[in-house]
């Protein structure tokens, strides 16, 4: 059902986090949906479309956008995900994601909180201060044994004991090496944080990977296990590979607009924060 | 291992083996986190003991169909431990023991008709239809005026139930309750 609103208070929150960023100096970047390669990614299925994908995120064109000299950018619309399907997943939704040079994940940490804080200002919904734990603490304190070495094993874990206890507003901090995607690793962790509210995942920041051999070296990674899998592998884009290897140093998040504003109203269906597809 | 269903087949309701008891599905969620695999989250209660378990299925993964049979059957009488019960299609009698039926029992009134589970041939658990109607044996006097939202006395019905009902409910009437809440649902004429 349509809530009249529902939808007021969506376009209220829409407006609340362009101010925010357009505020800070961020550019908006309306991207291409329709794209060369959808992903870097073992777990995510694209949609096929006339010889050519549709995105599942804005990251690989704001990354080539970061190269050009543009050192605040923002997108903010669709994205496309085959084969999610439930009260938290939808087959096309909206992701605001946000990259800023000369800082990594700690200042990202800085924008969400900030940005988190003029949202709920805006909407009248207050924000509590966000928690902070690492990835290895969340384990022992919830899972309470060891990290399996099957990495099916590891999300099992952490989908059944992390997340539903992840209730209040909680930067994950410092995940695991092999869960690093696009961002830099030092050590055996990830300098990757995620956002959870509620037992729901909110958001997904890096420091950026620079370094286009590694980057490489994780997409082949990535595409001989979808083979593996008898999925389809993701195109390598040169240009992604070449940006990654061109802009400075940067930090970036990606943060899921309809999961934000059901997590806010406290409803239980992100398909009561929008009007379904 | 016999028939399987895979997590895409999942609902409520769902009748599943796992570790050799039979269970029902009562909760399922699509998760997966943003850079990981997909998974459903499920509750499951146990259909002999009564526990609700918490289990993680990855997608893909299958789960063992419980080998369930429900027939109709008609409540009989009570015999010590044994709650005898008549199968409408077949007229075999029936007997279950008292803890596998628990406080479902206090519903038995004589030909009620119930659904009765059997796993693997053997009866597990029955299934009370959602409301029944039954007689108030026992309650307090209605206040004549009272029309106070919310105010409830207990009613003793003829099956030994107790439920709350409203003030102006009498002695002798007909109530219709919902098995599942154990609530007053209204008075029938």
């Amino acid at each position: 059902m349509l809530e009249p609103g529902l939808l007021r208070t969506r376009a209220a929150l829409l407006r609340a986090l362009r101010s925010w960023l357009d505020a800070q100096g961020f550019l908006e970047v309306d991207v291409p949906v329709r794209v060369r390669s959808p992903a870097l990614e073992e777990h995510l299925e694209a949609f096929q479309v006339g010889g050519a994908w549709l995105h599942t995120s804005p990251e690989f064109a704001l990354k080539r956008v970061l190269a050009a000299g543009l050192g605040r950018v923002y997108s903010l619309g669709p994205c496309f995900r085959d084969d999610e399907h439930g009260r938290h997943h939808g087959a096309e939704f909206t992701m605001l994601e946000w990259y800023r040079l000369g800082t990594d994940y700690r200042g990202i940490a800085q924008d969400l909180e900030a940005l988190l804080q003029q949202v709920g200002g805006d909407l009248g919904v207050p924000v509590p201060a966000l928690e902070h734990i690492s990835w290895a603490r969340a384990w022992r304190d919830h899972v309470r044994s060891p990290v399996p070495a099957d990495p099916v094993e590891q999300f099992r874990g952490w989908v059944h004991h992390v997340e539903p206890a992840l209730q209040r507003p909680t930067l994950v901090w410092d995940y695991p090496a092999d869960q690093a995607a696009f961002a830099t690793v030092r050590g055996d962790r990830a300098e990757r944080f995620e956002l959870y509210w509620k037992g729901v995942e909110l958001a997904n920041a890096f420091t950026e990977l620079r370094d286009p051999g590694e980057l490489l070296v994780r997409w082949q990674a990535c595409n001989a296990h979808r083979r593996a899998a008898g999925r389809p592998p993701y195109p390598i884009d040169d240009r992604v590979v070449d940006a990654v290897g061109r802009h400075g140093p940067a930090g970036g998040i990606a943060v899921g607009v309809d999961r934000l504003l059901m997590v806010l109203l406290g409803l239980s269906d992100i398909h009561q924060a929008r009007v379904p597809g | 291992m016999g028939l399987t269903y895979q997590t895409s087949d999942f609902r409520n309701g769902l009748k599943v083996e796992l570790d050799g008891d039979p269970y029902v599905m009562t909760y399922f969620q699509f998760v997966k986190p943003g850079k990981g695999t997909a998974f459903t989250r499920t509750k499951l209660k146990n259909l002999i003991s009564g526990n609700v378990i918490e289990r993680t299925f990855r997608s893909g993964e299958t789960v063992a169909q419980a080998d369930i049979e429900e027939s109709p059957m008609q409540f009989l009488y009570e015999d010590g431990d044994l709650y005898q019960f008549m199968d409408m299609e077949s007229y075999e009698q029936v007997g279950i023991h008292s803890d596998l039926i628990g406080d479902d029992s206090d519903y038995l009134i004589d030909n009620i008709e119930v659904r009765v589970l059997k796993f693997k041939g053997r009866p597990v658990t029955i299934d009370l239809p959602n409301f029944i109607e039954d007689e108030i044996t026992y309650c307090e006097p209605g206040v004549k005026g009272n029309t106070a939202q919310g105010a409830t006395k207990p009613a003793t019905l003829a099956c030994g139930k107790t439920v709350n009902v409203p003030l102006f409910v009498e002695q002798g009437e007909r109530i219709k309750v919902d098995t599942r809440t154990h609530s007053y649902v209204s008075r029938v004429k």
